[in-house]
């Protein structure tokens, strides 16, 4: 099984009842690898704390690596795998905003073969994915960072490893930015008007103040972790904190 | 390991001795009742109200019934057949045992199914049906006292405390207990104040989240019971249970192994009742075990409103103060009762006030029940006094310290009730608190979006009376030591504590000793683990079994001709000619006591006072209404501390748990009364990434004359200050006040946006 953590919740809760559940271990999609042209292949059922520990992701993928030791917690990242992490199609997940920045694409396997997809086009709405039924993911292709700057920085309004109420993926890279928020929208959602306003630019005060005002106009929904007023307030604050931690230079 | 017959002159008083239990723990053999399966156990499941207040019309089970490997279906219909009036409580008989003609909460029991597997009981749990006619429902504390919604149509006091029976068959209120104090006449005092200051502060209903969920078994024969349960009060249980039966105690057993947390969750009856009745039904063991989700609708903290006036004079002490408190029992009383009045009666604060008024309301409302959760009530009371105090200060322009060290309540002075305190380091603490967080001195105020403040907060709890322990004190022919009491280790370290008091007695090592677990049929009575009672009660108890079982060895020497010193093993084998026979000493201890007058006056209120202070240091993201504890400094007075490591841990968990409660625990209910976050998914406690880098925690050097070597209760005491400590701590770094908890982000950025 593959989005157990998630799975587990619900069916605690009494809201999934499934009456089947499909063990998924034995497809071998638990390796990842880095292919040849630099771009990090991962396997669907590879765990979050495997890539977590990864010296190869340390390394290529610093964001990432960074990313996952914020998830939940370490026995949580001990179980859960990236392909359930991708399919549950929670706002509130961390993977989904850093990896759609990043230009990964999901490979999809379903009865009538096999498809990729970029993995901002999986999500629908609100815990509704565009998987058909009998699709699967199987491997998770991100590619290289190369001189790439990034950062995800979330918000969490309760405990330090609550669900945020914001999350804000943001890579850079001398030209056009890739920008996309979560938890605050239904669905991770690029800040396109935002793009726009950063794309070629120099990036100043004024700039980013700016593409801050321009990214408080996506659909904000409010939830337990903070209202719409407040997100609304947190995208702005966000985008130009993500800014200044992807234009670190440790990173 | 020393041999347990060999005597020792090392002191055992104030010696770190490890966990006496913790080997057991970590290897996963000590006892939990999580654990316990009986042959031909039954397991129930719980069906709960989807409604918070309405007569029910219908419960349809047949579905349940039906289902393969259900053995049947319990509703208060089948609960009369075994206890025609099933009402339980620890102050009023109010709670049925399942829901009967009524239901008060969402979430309440209403119907249980018993199945060999649990996993069959939970999936027919979902076959049954219910229908309502809902009633009017009334959430908030202030609003149920005018109401139209009323809970209960009649109260029913227990009957067993005095100043409850005024109460008896009033009907048409949600109002459970009233309790009054005056001490001078604080109108006139009032009146003739320099200033006056006025101010209403809030707390939140949260949950205790003990680690173990509540777990009962019970077993019966024809005539006899044997409950097995995570209990904080066996005897309670027992007495409860025999009342409910109407059977003699000693047909009733109640046993307690380790608790994984107590925190007040599992007192007086919880799921005890419920599991007697059904094995008795059933004619088989039946166990109840709670998911974690279902501790939300068992018992909780209360949430509450505070009005609190004070007069002061120009030179800055308080002359005058009225303290008016709103309870919110939820829909059964609980202790709520007890929480209202004993620790209401501090509702002014560690401070000298010649004339104050308290008046505190226990109130009924349809939300799931409230009760004691480390503190008893008090850091509710401190939030609101020690919020307060600091705005009075502030607004004063007096240093908060200075202002605090003004108006102290000190040694040989009396408090609002009109007992003089005593054995009370309020003083000590306030200034050890103040120099650990380095009041008064420079620091890092932060700049640009992240801002710097300290804080400080002071509070006081009475130790609940008027309560009896009662210990026995076995020396074995050879030298070791068996203490038989109730008190229950609930992960407090009571085991090594009282081991420790024994030993010091008979000059034994602590290892020497062993203390049996609860079990009623074997241990003698105990009132109940809770409100940092027990290692004064029953240490004192220990204590004096443990003094009587030496002056019985003392004259078996003297008696058989055997110097002072002669080991222990030699006096029995000499009395008996071989390894043989037994001491046994017991110990009875309860504290003199005066209940109050109807002005809620006494001359001896409590058997002691326990002192707590919080200093911390908090940054604050101004952007986003983020705090950050950075340093938190918690000092007690504990009396003696017995076990110091134990008393550092005491003090550190209990301001990790009331840090939660400040900055972001919350049960959040929506309008029709249903919980949104019963889960801890989003119901979140404070994990590690959460704690303050820096967490000092220090008992000042004090005695407690009437305590066990001097010592007290600690397992509350730094829950006290937290909350007001850093809401203080926000004040000086961002000057925005904010007057109810949680202190989360979104509350303090809204507060940013209306300075």
């Amino acid at each position: 099984m593959s989005g157990g953590t998630a799975l587990m919740l619900m069916m605690k809760a009494g809201v999934l009842r499934p009456s089947r559940l499909v063990n998924l271990r034995r497809l071998g999609l638990d390796q990842f690898e880095v292919d040849s042209r630099d771009a990090l292949n991962v396997g669907a059922m590879v765990t979050l704390r495997s890539l977590e520990t990864s010296p190869v992701v340390r390394k290529g993928w610093p964001v990432l690596a960074r990313t996952l030791g914020t998830l939940s917690n370490v026995r949580v990242r001990n179980v859960a795998r990236i392909g359930g992490a991708l399919a549950h199609g929670d706002p509130h997940m961390d993977l989904p905003p850093l990896l759609s920045a990043l230009g990964a694409t999901v490979t999809i396997a379903g009865p009538g073969g096999e498809r990729t997809a970029p993995v901002e086009s999986l999500y629908a709405g609100y815990l509704e994915t565009t998987l058909q039924p009998g699709e699967i993911i199987t491997q998770v292709h991100i590619p290289a960072l190369g001189g790439r700057q990034a950062a995800y920085l979330k918000c969490t309004t309760r405990s330090a490893d609550d669900w945020p109420a914001l999350g804000m993926a943001v890579v850079l890279d001398g030209e056009a930015p890739r920008i996309f928020v979560s938890a605050a929208t239904d669905r991770p959602t690029r800040l396109s008007a935002a793009e726009k306003i950063l794309s070629g630019r120099t990036l100043d005060e004024k700039l980013i103040q700016q593409a801050a005002v321009a990214a408080r106009e996506v659909q904000i929904d409010g939830d337990l972790h903070g209202s719409a007023a407040y997100k609304k307030h947190l995208v702005g604050v966000y985008l130009r904190r993500a800014i200044d931690e992807a234009r670190q230079p440790s990173h | 390991m020393k041999r347990a017959s060999q005597a020792t002159e090392t002191s055992q008083i104030g010696r770190s001795v490890p966990r006496l239990e913790s080997w057991l723990k970590v290897t996963g053999r000590a006892e939990y009742v999580h654990n316990l399966r009986l042959p031909g156990m039954l397991y129930g499941k719980i069906f709960r109200s989807t409604v918070a207040h309405g007569r029910i019309r219908r419960i349809d089970t047949s579905a349940a019934r039906a289902q393969p490997g259900v053995h049947s279906v319990v509703t208060a219909a089948e609960v009369k057949t075994v206890v025609p009036d099933p009402y339980y409580g620890p102050a009023f008989h109010d709670q049925p045992v399942l829901a009967l003609d009524k239901v008060r909460y969402v979430g309440e029991p209403v119907a249980v199914v018993l199945a060999s597997d649990p996993h069959v009981a939970e999936e027919a749990v979902h076959l049954i049906t219910a229908e309502y006619d809902e009633l009017p429902a009334v959430y908030d504390e202030v609003e149920a006292v005018s109401s139209k919604a009323i809970v209960h149509d009649a109260l029913k006091p227990a009957g067993t405390f005095p100043d409850l029976k005024h109460l008896k068959g009033v009907k048409n209120t949600n109002v459970a207990l009233d309790f009054r104090l005056r001490r001078g006449d604080s109108t006139k005092a009032m009146a003739s104040a320099a200033r006056i200051f006025e101010h209403r502060f809030r707390t939140q209903q949260v949950m205790h989240t003990p680690l173990e969920p509540l777990v009962s078994v019970a077993e019966c024969t024809e005539d006899s019971l044997t409950i097995h349960t995570a209990s904080q009060s066996p005897s309670f249980v027992r007495i409860e249970i025999a009342r409910l039966l109407g059977w003699p105690e000693n047909r009733v057993r109640v046993r307690v192994p380790f608790l994984g947390g107590g925190f007040g969750a599992k007192l007086y009856i919880k799921l005890e009742a419920l599991v007697a009745v059904l094995s008795l039904l059933v004619k088989r063991p039946v166990k109840v075990s709670l998911s974690m989700e279902e501790q939300f609708f068992t018992i909780t903290k209360h949430a509450s409103t505070f009005r609190i006036k004070s007069g002061l004079s120009r030179d800055g002490r308080v002359v005058a103060r009225e303290c008016e408190v709103w309870w919110n029992g939820g829909a059964y009383a609980d202790i709520g009762p007890r929480v209202t009045q004993k620790s209401g009666f501090t509702a002014p604060g560690p401070y000298d006030v010649q004339d104050v008024a308290i008046d505190s309301y226990a109130m009924y409302t349809n939300l799931p029940p409230a009760g004691a959760l480390r503190g008893f009530g008090i850091p509710q009371l401190v939030w609101a006094y020690e919020s307060h105090t600091d705005m009075i200060a502030r607004e004063m322009g007096i240093d908060p310290v200075e202002f605090r060290r003004k108006n102290l309540l000190r040694e040989g002075r009396p408090q609002a009730t009109g007992t003089v305190m005593r054995d009370a380091a309020i003083e000590k603490v306030l200034e050890r608190a103040a120099e650990l967080i380095d009041w008064g001195k420079p620091f890092d105020r932060g700049s640009g979006t992240r801002r710097r403040g300290r804080g400080i907060a002071i509070g006081f709890k009475a130790c609940i009376a008027n309560t009896t322990s009662l210990a026995a004190v076995q020396i074995n022919a050879d030298g070791s030591c068996t203490v038989y009491i109730s008190t229950v280790d609930m992960g407090q370290g009571s085991d090594t504590a009282m081991a420790q008091i024994a030993a010091e007695v008979l000059r034994l090592p602590t290892e020497a000793v062993t203390v049996v677990h609860s079990d009623t049929d074997v241990t003698p009575f105990d009132m109940a683990t809770l409100g940092s009672r027990s290692l004064f009660h029953t240490g004192n108890a220990v204590k004096l079994a443990a003094e009587d079982a030496r002056a019985q060895l003392d004259a078996l020497r003297q008696q058989l001709g055997l110097p002072p010193d002669a080991a222990i093993a030699d006096i029995f084998k000499k009395k008996y000619g071989m390894r043989a026979g037994s001491v046994t000493g017991v110990g009875n201890f309860i504290p003199p006591y005066t209940p109050p007058d109807e002005n809620g006056q006494s001359d001896n209120a409590t058997p002691f006072w326990m002192i707590g202070a919080t200093g911390v240091e908090v940054a604050v993201d101004t952007e986003t209404g983020r705090v950050r504890v950075e340093r938190l400094v918690n000092v007690a007075d504990v009396g003696t501390p017995i076990n110091p490591r134990i008393v550092e841990t005491q003090l550190s968990g209990a301001s990790i748990m009331q840090l939660g409660f400040t900055l972001f625990e919350k049960m959040l209910f929506d309008g029709e009364g249903q919980l949104r976050n019963a889960s801890l998914a989003e119901y979140k406690i404070p994990g590690l990434l959460d704690l303050p880098p820096e967490i000092v925690n220090e008992a000042v050097v004090a005695e407690q004359r009437t305590g066990p070597f001097g010592a007290k209760g600690v397992g509350e005491t730094a829950t006290f200050g937290v909350s007001p400590a850093i809401a203080n701590a926000v004040h000086d770094a961002i000057g925005v006040r904010l007057t109810e908890l949680p202190l989360n982000p979104e509350a303090l950025w809204q507060a940013l946006q209306q300075r």
